[in-house]
């Protein structure tokens, strides 16, 4: 079976989206793909997180356990999956930032055939949506259920097998 | 018939934070000619800085078996089990459908120095699984400790894994001497930890392994006056 890759791109500040990262890095392994997963960095102001004891502890820890994502993560992947904690109707900093590095990417015509999805624990992936649609990306839409870390294993299992399946239409033409 | 693999014929990596010793094909170190033995896939010996370890990754179908030799090891995974392991202690992992873990040296000081093995599993998509069993060092003390094997044993003694294969830790210092019976098609493998130690009269040093085929009967002796630990493997 062919090799597909995903990257898990997630924002978290005291650890519940990664959580559901996890998930979903744990339902693409499930359908056979390679994983990465990658944090973005704050984009708030030191002082307000060190006023908070949870967002600067986690943040320590988790910048142990992840990187943040490189041009090289997106170029790699035929799947970009992103977590938010942060589900409004409005894109948080930290993903506009993100997408600001992969519209160059686009602009280069380098994101072309590649997946994107998104999963919050927020009341909306509605904003990331919008966004990884505006990067051309074929989209994989969430997978309802009343428990969201389950919907997030389910959706990188979704997004691993749909990864291959596109491996397979590309390499068929 | 005992082919010794020398402790620096292992593949090597050095990555300042992480100096690790392959005695199979891993990584950057690719061999074919040690790709493995019988189910055994990877035996690392690591030594990882304080404060440092490997950030968030997956595994699939695969059985791995850390030991810690010195210094203490977090593990923290996707299927929500957060410890800290040290030595005397079994942990071991099924993958199975796939797992996502970390694993860091905690200590502010101190090195980490441990084996990590990866075992094979005899059938895919088992159901993740985590076992971690602390023992005595008595009970490795001139006598073979089992630390995994397919079976169940006693009251959660030992872990279970998905493979007919047995994984055990010994200590032996001079004069102290064991024996083990191979059964017929059988195989083995032994990994030394520290320390020097004859097998079948051939002597293995610090970080020396032999595969071992058509044995009947394996002799073990303590060779080094501070002891020698090893990993003993009985494979089918």
């Amino acid at each position: 079976m062919q090799d597909v890759n995903v990257v898990v791109v997630f924002y978290s500040r005291t650890g519940s989206t990664e959580r559901l990262a996890l998930a979903a890095a744990v339902g693409a392994v499930q359908g056979r793909a390679l994983i990465r997963l990658r944090r973005l960095p704050d984009s708030a102001d030191e002082a307000t997180i060190e006023s908070s004891p949870g967002w600067k502890a986690n943040r320590a820890r988790m910048n142990k356990e992840f990187v943040a994502p490189r041009e090289a993560d997106a170029l790699w992947a035929d799947a970009i999956v992103m977590g938010t904690p942060d589900g409004g109707d409005m894109l948080s900093t930290e993903f506009k930032r993100y997408f600001e590095s992969l519209e160059a990417l686009r602009g280069q015509g380098k994101l072309e055939g590649k997946i994107g999805a998104a999963f919050t624990q927020g009341s909306s992936t509605g904003p990331l949506y919008e966004a990884i649609g505006g990067l051309g990306l074929i989209t994989v839409p969430a997978i309802p259920n009343s428990n969201i870390k389950e919907a997030a294993r389910l959706q990188g299992r979704a997004v691993a097998e749909a990864a291959r399946s596109r491996r397979a239409a590309v390499a068929a033409v | 018939m005992i082919t010794i693999r020398p402790s620096d014929d292992r593949g090597k990596a050095d990555h300042g934070w992480l100096n690790s010793r392959q005695t199979f094909s891993f990584a950057n170190y690719h061999d074919p000619a040690h790709m493995g033995f019988r189910a055994l896939r990877v035996i690392n010996e690591d030594r990882i800085a304080p404060g440092k370890g490997f950030g968030a990754h997956a595994h699939r179908d695969m059985e791995i078996i850390t030991y810690v030799l010195e210094g203490s090891l977090s593990h923290k995974d996707s299927m929500g089990e957060n410890h800290v392991i040290v030595p005397n202690t079994i942990q071991a992992m099924s993958a199975g459908t796939g797992i996502v873990h970390s694993e860091f040296n905690p200590s502010e000081d101190q090195t980490v120095h441990l084996l990590q093995v990866w075992i094979e599993p005899a059938m895919e998509d088992v159901e993740p699984s985590y076992q971690q069993i602390s023992f005595a060092p008595a009970e490795k003390r001139g006598q073979l400790r089992l630390l995994a094997g397919p079976h169940a044993n006693g009251n959660g003694a030992s872990a279970v894994i998905h493979q007919d294969a047995r994984v055990f830790a010994s200590e032996l210092r001079v004069g102290e001497a064991l024996s083990y019976p191979l059964a017929p098609g059988r195989f083995g493998y032994m990994q030394v930890a520290r320390g020097n130690v004859l097998l079948n009269g051939q002597k293995l040093g610090e970080g020396d392994g032999a595969a071992i085929s058509e044995e009947r009967e394996l002799s073990l002796a303590g060779a080094a006056p501070d002891g020698a630990e090893f990993l003993l493997f009985d494979l089918a």
